[in-house]
């Protein structure tokens, strides 16, 4: 922010990271209802249906055919060459193309919607007519940086704003004590592109994911001194505190009405508050033992998941925007990048995932949460069919799948649909970038306005693209 | 309204047509507009033209600001650093006029200065030390990059050489290492390795990998130098500047022969020239050129090479060990032929020692012939169970002398052998490391021989021992299974192993060559002379910057001719049409929009162009670029606000012919010095107003400068600034960035960065942040909350944001609260008598002793509290944080 920034402005960009209600009303109380929302387009857009998001993210790029994208073809044709015919050049980004490669575990049709559902993920089985599948996702690379950059920020570079710190941007945060955009990385450390994925880009910074380590003693950074100091007792700081903005007040009273002075006092002061309740969101003890059970956190594979979807559900009680849970940590291993083999690899990401994802859609709905909280199963891109080495399967952009539940979402449905091997999208595309825009369609944005001027053009999370897919919508 | 945007839309396309946009414009000479009658004196240029535009708005100047914080302002600007109680008393106490020019004299010729704008400078052109991406691989040799932007800063490089040395120092100044250094610009930003290094060469992602790598250069050359953002015309004609796709792809001509990747120089000038003609060489070499083949010097000197190699092949003598061992309890066996077969125990790894007798005359070269054998694992000549195979590890050559203990290591200079394994050469038998070694797979089974030629001829004494060691550390019993070794005293090129084809050649007469033969044998003479030369120069530098000479690395490798650029249909790589030469922006009249660059020369001839397009005086861009930058990094905002972007997107200048006047000052009286721009700015009436003045609400923006702009510290003025106050700051200079953060290899490439266990108190976390090591994914959080961009964009202007976070770091992290306590006790230590010295203290963070009762408060609260948590408290204050 300029020295010359004006103090509307200036609600605007603290508001959208911290605390936007509780400073606006600090600041400005009797101006926030009076901000332009044309000039500062960050008011919704149209009449929103989701409120708040919860993104589960498959971190490596989730075999659609092992799970969801049900292909007689593969399992007909397992162990011949993979020859899609008329001379089109088969290329696979880290392998030599293999034999075709039939799932290791049945599929099955479940619900009202018959969607196909692997057996690796029976509880999921059991939600399905909740949920609108996307058959026929589409990614611009076959590489994981690139790939993991387009689904989190719109661009195959580095430097643009997250999908969550655009909403965050676009429409702050509703809770005084927490960030508007907040990611649960896995125990086992962070996503490909590590906090790139989730950084401000040119958003001012207070947009970016506060990362929130769910297992650990301080889940999130600077909350309180470190045990180290221990001089710096909560007296000491409470006088302290005061003190400072004593001298910080008589400060901003001796110079003219710089919103950047002012602003630093309310954010100590909210500072302050934050450090006695966001422990509190963060704390599962108050979780009864069924809830727990819903979200697998009483077994060993599914505990860090479930905890971290259980985690997302209070988050977003307590007024979260935007929260990130990630599966799988960067890496060729251990996530959902199953290069070697897919019946030994793909099995533990399920049972990591499974049960919780069916637990929070289970819980949410129970709340009345899931009616405006829009939950959206995500991945960076899918797998071939055919085999690297015998049992593994290379990365594909070609077709994925992805599903979204909850707010505005229409039930039971699948749009779009992949070739006979789901090598290629074959019809009813859905682009990242038209999966963005129905995203932010559904919380009342238009992909189209929501948009910054940097460095000679308008940048939106959708670039120049973007369709809202209709068909999804309720 | 309707009617509004139809006649702007027209007003615009008509401004098109008839006059260039302002920023394309050629530099005007402006008149300064006329000196204020009022104040009796001619104002300077720089006030003059403010003035101009402050009185016609109604608005009055403010008064300027008190001396202290004059020196406060140019300490922090000038060096990033604030001034010590000392620095103020000795300046308020000098009545000279020229006190104040005086003390900006002495802080432009600090070396503090130099580290201060080298940052501005890594901000603008993304500059971090690790890849960014999915691989975030360290890149070890970054660092030099930004040494060379202190050591320019502070020695003033004329700003037209700092720009044609960050785009082509390599081939414009080829006598000065530090130019080579500076090609560090082009490659600063992110690299997906991924995609460039790891992924398949035949893939479309991998092409596309490439459009989109040059993507990062080009845009970080022509946002930084000229303010453009080309980019946008990577799919199409950019929408809003007159700038055709096709220019676009002209650029990326420009870099398509050049890779990011660690590049060789030498800090010693002559060899560096040394070095750079030799690779020269080679590089023509490997492309076959002609020029060099055919040459009369090359076929002269492959003539030599010919009539040295003579017609009488080395006479080798039996290596008559009288002890040999095997240190993995197998047994040695000597058979009738002299050689020895390794059988009994078959340990993982092995090393033989055969020590004879100093034989009779010099030993120059030891021959090692491996046999086949019916005895040993697939006729060997290895012992490994699976295949026969073997590895050599490392040879090694021992004399022991009568009388002394120390048994010496001869250093052998060249292997050859008849094959080599892929992978696995003889050389790597003699490179000192024991991962490495020579095989032969797949040719188990028959019969190989390798010669290892010592450095200098070891001249035998009497009763010296002489003793071969053969280490066999790969493990998995890649043993050698039958061998022989000899020895001779022939000179190198009589022993050396030389490939059939070449061994064929040698036998034949000159003319008996066809010219094919004869270029081939050329290649090989020239490229084993290159090899020795290069070999013989001391081990270079590198950096990692912008290469087309280096080692591959897996399947990165230099492309001996720059790549043809196709321009992308939509910007996509499926869509390739037309072939595009190398050139820049045609819209600027006084420059060639293409380069005449010959075909075959060297891709830097074309960055050379590039360069000298960008400094040229005509190029109206350069220069309005520059002088906005520095002003902005003055003022707090720009003339320009949108640094980056001058085209029409971008923002109009507030002063355009100030914008002009100093352009045309900066390029032609000041020669391009930056030092001579921040004094001219810095002793301007503008600059030294006060924040405060009566007007201000007139102008909230403060778009005219009625007064002067309060300035929020950056991240690293306030992190060296507590180091400084409390006496810590190490002003060591240069090297390897400060790693401060605990690392641990992490799941794959990308390490495991942890911030929250590294000991603030360690020496790496005590130098100015400039030299702090930037991790490109995961930036240091506290840094962060304070703005401190993480090098994924460019950042020519840094946000000023005012967060939670922020509030939070500064109160809590460990950082801030340590140097608080550091502080304190400096301060005990410092103790008058009973008195803590809090006039010194509180000058330091505020520029002025605290008034009765902020000493009374401060007293107080450290009475109850301890001096640890007052400093804290002092370091969180508003006015520590604005400079007014």
């Amino acid at each position: 922010m300029g020295p010359g920034v004006s103090r509307r402005e200036f609600v605007h960009r603290l508001g959208a990271g911290f605390g936007s209600v509780a400073l606006g009303q600090l600041l400005a109380r009797d101006r926030v209802d009076r901000l332009d929302p044309a000039a500062i387009g960050h008011q919704p857009h149209l009449r929103p249906r989701a409120r708040r998001v919860i993104q589960l993210f498959m971190n490596g790029g989730a075999s659609q055919m092992d799970l969801f994208d049900h292909k007689p073809e593969l399992f007909r044709r397992a162990g011949q060459p993979f020859d899609p015919g008329s001379g089109v050049r088969v290329e696979a980004p880290t392998s030599e193309p293999g034999k075709v490669l039939k799932p290791p575990f049945p599929l099955r049709q479940h619900g009202q919607s018959g969607r196909w559902v692997s057996d690796l993920m029976p509880q999921l089985a059991r939600c399905v007519d909740d949920l609108a599948f996307l058959m026929a996702m589409k990614s611009r690379t076959n590489v994981h940086g690139p790939a993991s950059y387009l689904m989190n920020t719109g661009s195959l570079l580095p430097g643009f704003p997250a999908f969550g710190a655009w909403v965050g941007y676009a429409l702050g945060s509703e809770a005084d004590n927490l960030p508007a955009f907040v990611v649960l990385p896995d125990a086992k450390g962070l996503p490909y592109n590590q906090r790139g994925n989730f950084s401000a880009g040119f958003l001012p910074v207070a947009h970016q994911g506060t990362l929130v380590q769910a297992g650990s003693p301080s889940p999130m950074a600077f909350l309180r001194p470190p045990e180290s100091a221990a001089f710096v007792t909560p007296e000491a700081s409470r006088e302290g505190l005061s003190l400072v903005q004593r001298w910080n007040r008589r400060h901003l009273e001796a110079h003219d009405a710089d919103p950047r002075l002012e602003a630093r006092i309310q954010a100590y002061e909210l500072a302050a508050r934050m450090q006695l309740s966001a422990p509190e969101a963060f704390d599962l003890a108050a979780e009864s033992p069924v809830t727990r059970r819903l979200y697998g956190l009483e077994r060993p594979e599914s505990e860090d998941f479930g905890r971290r979807c259980l985690m997302a559900r209070r988050l977003v009680e307590r007024g979260v925007r935007f929260v990130q849970v990630w599966s799988g940590a960067g890496g060729p291993t251990g996530n959902w990048d199953n290069h070697a083999n897919i019946a030994k690899e793909l099995p533990p990401m399920c049972a990591a995932t499974d049960q919780p994802i069916a637990g929070l859609l289970q819980d949410l709905r129970a709340r009345g949460l899931l009616e405006d909280t829009l939950v959206l199963w995500n991945t960076e891109f899918g797998r071939m069919p055919f085999a690297q080495s015998s049992e593994g399967r290379d990365h594909n952009g070609g077709t994925f799948v992805g599903w979204m539940a909850g707010a505005g979402v229409r039930p039971g449905v699948a749009h779009g649909q992949s070739d006979e091997w789901s090598w290629k999208v074959a019809h009813d595309v859905t682009t990242t970038y038209d999966f963005h825009a129905t995203a932010l369609h559904l919380l009342g944005l238009d992909h189209e306005r929501l948009k910054v001027l940097h460095l000679g053009a308008d940048r939106r999370l959708t670039d120049v693209h973007g369709e809202v897919i209709r068909a999804v919508l309720a | 309204m309707r009617f509004l945007w139809i006649s702007l839309f027209w007003t615009a396309l008509a401004g098109w047509a008839v006059e260039p946009h302002w920023s394309y414009a050629p530099l005007r000479e402006v008149p300064v507009p006329g000196g204020d009658p009022a104040s009796g004196r001619a104002l300077r240029p720089v006030d003059a033209f403010i003035r101009d535009r402050v009185k016609a708005q109604g608005l009055k100047p403010a008064p300027e600001a008190d001396r202290s914080t004059l020196l406060r302002r140019i300490h922090w600007d000038l060096t990033g650093l604030p001034p010590s109680p000392e620095d103020q008393r000795r300046f308020l106490a000098d009545p000279s006029p020229e006190a104040y020019e005086q003390e900006i004299d002495r802080l432009l010729a600090s070396p503090r200065y130099g580290e201060r704008w080298a940052r501005h400078w890594m901000d603008a052109v993304h500059f971090a030390e690790t890849h960014g991406h999915d691989q975030d691989r360290i890149r070890e040799q970054a660092w030099p990059y930004r040494d060379y932007l202190v050591e320019a800063f502070n020695s003033d490089l004329p700003y037209g050489r700092f720009i044609e040395e960050q785009v082509a120092g390599d081939v414009l100044y080829p006598q000065r290492p530090a130019a080579t250094v500076a090609l560090g610009m082009l490659a600063a930003g992110p690299w997906d390795e991924s995609s460039l290094r790891d992924i398949r060469e035949d893939t479309l992602d991998r092409q596309l990998g490439r459009y989109i790598d040059r993507d990062d250069m080009i845009g970080t050359v022509l946002s930084v130098f000229n303010s453009t953002t080309v980019q946008c015309a990577r799919c199409h004609d950019h929408k809003f500047d007159p700038i055709p796709q096709v220019d676009y792809y002209a650029l990326q001509a420009v870099f398509s022969g050049v890779e990011r990747a660690h590049r060789v120089f030498d800090r010693d000038p002559s060899v560096h020239v040394r070095r750079q003609a030799l690779m020269r060489e080679r590089r023509q070499l490997e492309r076959g050129d002609p020029a060099l083949l055919a040459s009369p010097r090359v076929l002269a000197e492959v003539r030599q090479w010919v009539a040295q190699r003579g017609p009488k092949p080395a006479a080798w003598v039996p290596w008559d060990a009288h002890t040999f061992l095997s240190s993995g309890a197998a047994t040695l066996e000597r058979l009738p032929d002299g050689s020895y077969r390794a059988g009994g125990t078959r340990p993982e790894r092995d090393a033989y020692t055969l020590t004879r007798a100093a034989g009779g005359r010099p030993l120059r070269a030891v021959r090692l012939e491996l046999l086949p054998d019916p005895a040993l694992p697939h006729q060997g000549p290895g012992r490994n169970p699976e295949n026969g195979n073997l590895h050599l590890s490392e040879i090694e050559l021992w004399v022991s002398s009568v009388g002394s203990n120390t048994p010496r290591k001869l250093r052998w200079s060249r292997a050859t052998s008849s094959f080599d394994q892929e992978g696995w050469t003889a050389a790597h038998a003699i490179d000192g490391q024991e991962k490495t070694a020579w095989g032969i797979h797949p040719r188990e089974g028959q019969a190989h021989r390798a010669i290892f030629e010592l450095a200098e001829p070891l001249r035998p004494a009497p009763g010296d021992q002489w003793s071969l060691v053969l280490r066999q550390s790969h493990g998995g019993a890649h043993l050698i299974g039958r061998f022989r070794v000899s020895m001779t005293d022939a000179p190198g090129h009589d022993s050396r192993i030389l490939p059939p084809e070449i061994e064929a050649l040698l036998g034949r007469k000159d003319r008996g060559r066809t010219p094919d033969e004869q270029r081939r044998l050329a290649v090989f003479v020239v490229r084993e002379r290159l090899r020795e030369q290069l070999a013989s120069l001391p081990e270079p530098s590198r950096v990692y910057a912008a290469a087309s000479d280096f080692e591959p690395d897996g399947s990165l490798k230099p492309s001996p001719y720059p790549r043809v650029i196709h321009r992308l249909n939509r910007g996509e790589i499926t869509q390739p049409r037309e072939t595009v030469e190398p050139g820049a922006l045609g819209f600027i009249e006084a420059l060639p929009a293409r380069f005449s660059v010959p075909p075959d020369a060297e891709e830097g001839a074309r960055r050379a162009a590039l360069a000298r397009w960008l400094s040229h005086r005509d190029n109206p861009l350069t220069w309005r670029s520059i002088v906005n930058r520095v002003w902005l990094l003055h003022f707090g905002r720009g003339l320009v606000t949108t640094p980056n972007d001058f085209g029409r997107m971008g923002a109009a200048p507030s002063h355009p012919e100030l914008l002009d006047w100093l352009a045309v000052w900066f390029r032609d009286e000041a020669g391009g010095s930056l030092k001579a721009l921040h004094r001219l700015l810095l002793t301007s009436a503008t600059y030294r107003q006060s924040s405060r003045n009566e007007g201000a609400a007139a102008d909230p923006e403060n778009r005219w400068l009625g007064r002067m702009n309060r300035i929020r510290l950056d991240a690293e003025s306030v992190r060296d600034g507590m180091l400084w106050i409390n006496g810590r700051l190490d002003l060591r200079m240069g090297g390897p960035g400060d790693r401060q953060f605990d690392l641990k290899p992490g799941i794959h490439v990308t390490p495991r960065v942890d911030y929250s266990r590294f000991d603030s108190d360690a020496p790496e976390g005590r130098r100015r942040s400039v030299y702090r090591f930037l991790f490109r994914t995961l930036p240091d959080p506290w840094m962060e909350a304070l703005d401190c961009p993480a090098g994924d964009q460019l950042v020519p202007a840094r946000e000023n944001s005012v967060t939670l976070q922020q509030a939070l770091a500064l109160w809590n992290h460990e950082f801030s609260i340590r140097q608080a306590a550091h502080w304190a006790q400096a301060l005990e230590a410092r103790k008058a008598g009973a008195e803590i010295p809090w006039d010194d203290a509180v000058h330091w963070v505020w520029g002025r002793p605290p008034s009765p009762s902020e000493r009374q408060e401060l007293e107080e609260y450290a009475r109850r509290h301890g001096l640890a948590n007052a400093c804290r408290l002092l370091l969180n204050s508003n006015e520590f944080l604005f400079v007014p």
